[in-house]
């Protein structure tokens, strides 16, 4: 093997390669030894993964397979239930948050044959962009230590990158999922609303919250969507649709697409580095084939109010209880942002619920009767440093963290697919992604088009190469067989 | 009323005051849940 990557260990044990138990101890080798620096992990359920590695190794031996990921080592953010491990939803309470069933999308991952190597740090209560944490310790930039690594799904997005497991998943409210897929160089999927099931999982907001798979490349990324994505009873929002094989799919050379690139909001006051490589990201889409045209999106301040009201309210009704209860446990900017929502009145909730559907119902016709495909930066700038995060008062952290997601916010209220990809690397080495969006339920199309400019771009083999606090993985050894 | 409260409440007047501009003229047919029909309404062939 001389990759690591969910598809190539997936594959290295089909074939038996390489074990189960082979591949888990070489996580947690790296997590022992790197992780007190990086700060991914909240909860390593190392005799647990040993114990599941061993009956997998043994069913591969018997010449059987549970799925498509048989074997293959994942972990989840820490506000994803899994029964007999703590779920602190980065709060300094361990068992913050109970449930009793586990997570619809671990549930699958698990009989597809994921083996579960722990829980993953993440921003307090997931309300903040950039992945500090007091009670956990900051999760810290893989690419460029001292630098955020962003959030709030932060230990997903440094595992991956650091090569702790092959696949995460995140939760994306306001662009939890797409920021530290960015600032970590990996690939991070939020799919449109309905597609995956948030059944086990911490609410932030009802109307808002997605989860999605974070990877290190486009082809992983699909084979988790393929397994998580469909209908649940416990999750009412989830669509009737059916769920296509996303892997095989996103093989396919992509067809020609009008792709849009917004000339008002998503360009203004951001980075001169992160503009220069997302235009150079568009380059290599119209050499794939692909028409790329200017465009003006309806303005997303509208939207942004929208999500603003009614995330707020939903945060505050979610959390009412801790912020009567043991409000003093909770980090100050975490507090102030729950605090607006007791102040919303149940009328202008009600109106922004009903404008959401008018705004994504106009931006839908609109912008996909022009394009295919909007084309936008993931974050106004690359990573900062967690000093230049912790600046200030609450107040004006809580405005810093509103200018990193406003590119990432719009498409949470519209509940439109998001593909954050990598696109290279600021002067000093930090990451910056861009992301494709596209009409709802278009996540084949999306993974479709990032797997070929993945291809041609090349950034896949630097990435690959792996961050300087991780270097590559060590080569696997033989398998049982 | 402290400095932080004063904030509060201005932050909230303001997103308050874009939905009501934005918001005058919703239909009575225009609902909550209208947000799942304008997805699956606008759904890719995918």
């Amino acid at each position: 093997m001389t990759d690591w990557t969910l598809a190539s260990v997936a594959e290295a044990i089909r074939t038996r390669r390489v074990s189960p138990v082979e591949v888990v101890r070489a996580c947690l080798e790296r997590i022992e030894r790197l992780d007190a620096t990086l700060r991914a992990f909240i909860t390593v359920d190392r005799e647990g993964a040993l114990r599941e590695a061993a009956g997998l190794e043994a069913e591969v031996m018997a010449g059987r397979l549970r799925g498509p990921l048989h074997g293959v080592p994942l972990a989840y953010k820490d506000l994803c239930f899994i029964r007999g491990l703590p779920t602190s939803c980065g709060t300094r309470t361990p068992e913050y948050f109970s449930d009793r069933d586990e997570a619809t999308t671990v549930v699958r991952l698990r009989a597809a044959g994921a083996v579960t190597l722990g829980k993953l740090n993440m921003t307090e209560l997931a309300l903040g962009p950039f992945g500090e944490n007091d009670h956990h310790g900051d999760a810290q930039n893989p690419w460029k230590p001292g630098h955020v690594a962003g959030g709030s799904s932060s230990g997903s997005g440094v595992a991956v990158a650091a090569g702790f497991v092959v696949g995460a998943l995140g939760t994306d409210t306001g662009g939890s999922i797409r920021l530290p897929a960015a600032c970590c160089g990996i690939v991070g999927l939020k799919p449109t609303y309905g597609r995956v099931s948030r059944a086990g999982v911490m609410p932030l907001s009802w109307s808002l919250d997605h989860i999605g798979p974070m990877t290190r490349t486009v082809r992983d990324a699909a084979l988790m969507l393929a397994v998580i994505a469909g209908r649940d009873a416990r999750d009412a929002t989830t669509s009737h649709r059916s769920v296509p094989d996303y892997a095989t799919v996103t093989a396919r050379p992509p067809s020609p697409l009008i792709i849009g690139v917004p000339e008002n909001y998503y360009f203004d006051r951001i980075d001169d580095e992160v503009a220069e490589a997302v235009d150079a990201a568009a380059r290599v889409l119209a050499s794939l084939g692909m028409k790329v045209e200017p465009l003006r999106v309806p303005d997303p301040e509208v939207m942004s109010s929208v999500a603003n009201i009614l995330a707020r309210s939903e945060s505050a009704a979610i959390h009412a209880r801790v912020m009567r209860d043991r409000p003093h446990e909770l980090q100050p900017q975490v507090r102030e942002r729950i605090e607006p929502g007791f102040q919303i009145s149940a009328f202008d909730y009600l109106q922004a619920a009903r404008l959401r559907a008018r705004l994504a119902r106009g931006f839908i016709g609109e912008v996909f009767g022009a394009v295919d495909v909007v084309v936008a930066p993931t974050i106004p700038e690359p990573p900062p440093t967690l000093e230049e995060a912790r600046r200030g008062t609450a107040a004006e952290r809580i405005a810093r963290m509103g200018r990193f997601s406003r590119l990432t916010r719009p498409f949470n209220g519209l509940g439109l697919p998001a593909l954050s990809v990598p696109c290279g690397f600021s002067g000093d080495g930090r990451p910056i992604a861009f992301q494709l969006v596209g009409r709802p339920f278009a996540e084949a199309t999306l993974l479709r088009l990032a797997h070929a400019y993945e291809e041609a771009a090349g950034w896949q083999t630097v990435l690959n190469g792996g961050p300087e606090m991780a270097p590559k993985p060590p080569p696997l050894g033989t398998g049982p067989a | 009323m402290t400095e932080r409260e004063r904030e509060v409440q201005a932050m909230v007047a303001d997103s308050a005051a874009v939905i009501e501009r934005a918001a005058g003229d919703l239909a009575l047919a225009e609902e909550p849940s209208g947000l799942l029909a304008a997805l699956e309404d606008g759904a890719s062939d995918d």
